[in-house]
């Protein structure tokens, strides 16, 4: 998969985070919490990031709500999911031949 | 209240804007070194300076992404933005990552660096034309180009010397 990985920490969160529907604050929210709050990403970071995959066509924009105008909503593609995959088989040998020291 | 200041540095001007907030005094409006204050609660709110991609681009995009994270765009001057976000709302910080604060800097530094090539350009411009006709108003033109080219190539190498930094963070990390 080219060089797409290793993913940064703030692209894998929010590859993780758009799984289903979401939007910025949402995304924001939902990565604190899974990270217990080591990881909240600034409103520049997001943007930039989201903006990136979405010229990637890693994510997509999902739903504009027509009344407020505001509140994007990004879900995964399944380049995005294909991408998420690579970097978790890449993850787990990592963990995998972690083991090995203590093995010795 | 209105202020004349020259800013180089974002990061220098952030702090100026923040120690202003604490003195309870919010930006409003800002055109070409002019800063115009309105009175606000004393740190009442935290500024962040950022640089968007192009000046014309979907500039309300990214202010209704700004606004749905409680960060409001106070004022734009051409394709930088000025930021804030009620101190009571958290800490504020616009780039929190070593890539996007590396992205961010090299998007400054290639900024300045175009302002830099005007000048200079600017400059020999000027040289030639005091040479030839040994003007008075030419020479202090050239004198007075010459020294903001200085300072425009000085804001390059800091911004430069700040992604070194920033890139020696990151490989230490790895």
């Amino acid at each position: 998969m080219d060089n797409s990985t290793p993913l940064t920490e703030a692209l894998f969160y929010i590859l993780l985070a758009v799984r289903t529907p979401n939007h910025g604050y949402g995304i924001i929210q939902d990565i604190s919490e899974m990270t217990d709050g080591r990881v909240v990403l600034g409103p520049g970071t997001l943007y930039g990031a989201i903006n990136s995959m979405l010229t990637k066509g890693w994510i997509c924009l999902y739903s504009e709500d027509k009344e407020s105008r505001k509140k994007k909503e990004y879900l995964v593609t399944s380049i995005g999911r294909e991408i998420f995959k690579n970097e978790v088989k890449r993850l787990n040998e990592l963990v995998k031949n972690a083991k090995k020291m203590d093995e010795g | 209240m209105l202020k004349f200041k020259l800013y180089y540095d974002k990061d220098a001007e952030e702090i100026w804007l923040r120690e202003m907030s604490l003195k309870g005094w919010a930006l409003k409006k800002f055109f070409l070194g002019f800063y115009t204050f309105e009175p606000c609660e004393p740190g009442e709110y935290n500024y962040q300076i950022d640089l968007l991609d192009n000046w014309n681009g979907n500039k309300s995009d990214y202010a209704s992404f700004m606004e749905d994270l409680g960060v409001e765009v106070v004022d734009q001057w051409w394709r930088w933005v000025y930021l804030r976000k009620k101190a009571a709302d958290g800490p504020f910080e616009m780039y929190t990552d070593v890539e996007s604060k590396i992205d961010l800097y090299r998007k400054i530094m290639n900024f300045f660096k175009i302002a830099l090539v005007i000048e200079v350009i600017c400059f020999f411009i000027e040289l030639t034309a005091t040479i030839r006709t040994g003007s008075l108003m030419f020479g202090a033109l050239t004198v007075l180009i010459g020294a903001i080219s200085l300072a425009l190539l000085k804001v390059v190498w800091k911004c430069k010397w700040k992604i070194e930094q920033l890139q020696n963070e990151e490989s230490q990390q790895r």
